[in-house]
């Protein structure tokens, strides 16, 4: 049990994991049964994160999967400066922008491509904000996704896309631009 | 001066004052339409942390837990050939010291280095099985990870045999080595048998 002082398990942790510092010292020390444990108490906000990123549910899948297996092998490493949560957290974050760019989604030139058409008539499409965020390019909906919900900033966000925080700023900004039109949310001219 | 666009309601959203806000921020302190805008852009965001989370389908556990478990046993095995190897030579070189000395072989260090000798036999048999690349059963995967558990246990025996005095030292590692070859053919045995009717 030496050195567990140094955990700095949040609230979100101890939520989401009974006895978390007990928990997390026995997954360190290689006991299955315990980092079992640990996957079902943030399977599903790492599948979650994973799934408003990635475009199918395959791939959201395999970053969970991918996502655990990292941690399961680097739990050793983490030193406890900030939450669990947070450590696992960009860690999927990590694999599933990963995985976005592996695909090699083009959704910035695809945008681009949107400044040069004729704009769309979507005003007023009125589309429920599930829709309406799966709807969004890729780059975009991992920016508003990262920034909005999982509270990262453009530095971090650009950190982790190997980006300018220009350009995580602007795909934000795009992101909040579209949302507004599909909802419906658009001042009547 | 004309309403704020999404771009600029965005950035004045972000903590710290970046040069060029103020005046953006003098009209949003003024303007009750851009006002109701930044208010829309929160409670969007708002909505979105909202959302309900989504869930996966299946239970990925089994899957990630089998994983988990080859990349155990992998490093496992590595660790154990290792700590084969390293006892052979610790004793090797005893032997080497010995016979330096000129002192008669014992009986002892003969069927010692039999037992070694077959040990690394069934070492390079298992290689040669090659276990890591074969679908292997949830039962297999168990009774080989006990036996290289137990393996693993008499490597770090052996190694603490190598500090005793002669006397003593022979008569231990025999034991040990003896029983190294008895697990490694117990689990040469799981690997071809594949844990049928396996008793050891």
């Amino acid at each position: 049990m030496r050195g567990l002082s140094i955990f700095h398990l949040d609230m979100t942790d101890a939520y989401l994991l009974t006895d978390a510092t007990v928990v997390l010292a026995r997954a360190r020390a290689g006991d299955l049964t315990a980092f079992e444990q640990v996957y079902r108490a943030y399977e599903v906000p790492v599948y979650n994160l994973a799934r408003r990123i990635c475009r199918t549910v395959e791939d959201a899948e395999d970053v969970l999967q991918e996502t655990f297996f990292e941690v399961c092998r680097s739990i050793g490493q983490y030193r406890g400066d900030g939450s669990l949560w947070g450590w696992i957290r960009t860690i999927a974050a990590s694999k599933a922008l990963m995985r976005l760019r592996r695909n090699k989604y083009r959704d910035t030139d695809e945008y681009e491509e949107d400044l040069h058409r004729a704009p769309r008539n979507d005003n007023g499409l009125r589309m429920d904000l599930e829709a309406a965020l799966e709807r969004l390019p890729e780059t975009s909906r991992a920016v508003v996704w990262l920034h909005d919900v999982e509270g990262y900033t453009h530095e971090e966000i650009a950190g982790m896309m190997g980006k300018t925080v220009s350009f995580s700023k602007s795909q934000l900004a795009r992101a909040h631009a579209r949302l507004r039109r599909w909802l419906g949310e658009e001042p009547a001219a | 001066m004309n309403h704020l666009t999404v771009d600029q309601l965005v950035q004045l959203r972000e903590p710290g004052l970046e040069p060029g806000v103020a005046p953006l921020r003098t009209h949003l302190d003024s303007c009750v339409a851009c006002q109701a805008e930044a208010a829309r852009l929160d409670q969007r965001s708002n909505r979105l942390r909202a959302l309900a989370a989504l869930r996966p389908a299946r239970d990925h556990w089994p899957v990630l837990a089998g994983r988990l478990r080859a990349e155990r046993r992998r490093r496992r095995v590595r660790s154990a050939a290792w700590m084969g190897l390293a006892a052979a030579a610790g004793f090797a070189l005893m032997v080497m010291i010995r016979s330096a000395r000129q002192a008669p072989e014992p009986a002892e260090q003969v069927a010692i280095n039999e037992a070694i000798a077959r040990s690394r036999q069934l070492e390079q048999l298992i290689h040669s099985y090659n276990p890591e690349a074969r679908v292997t059963d949830g039962r297999t995967v168990r009774v080989a990870g006990e036996l290289e558990d137990r393996i693993a246990l008499v490597d770090q025996q052996l190694q603490s045999a190598l500090q005793l005095d002669q006397r003593g030292r022979d008569a231990e590692m025999l034991g040990l080595w003896r029983q190294r070859v008895g697990l490694l053919n117990a689990l040469v045995d799981v690997h071809l048998t594949r844990a049928g009717g396996v008793g050891y």
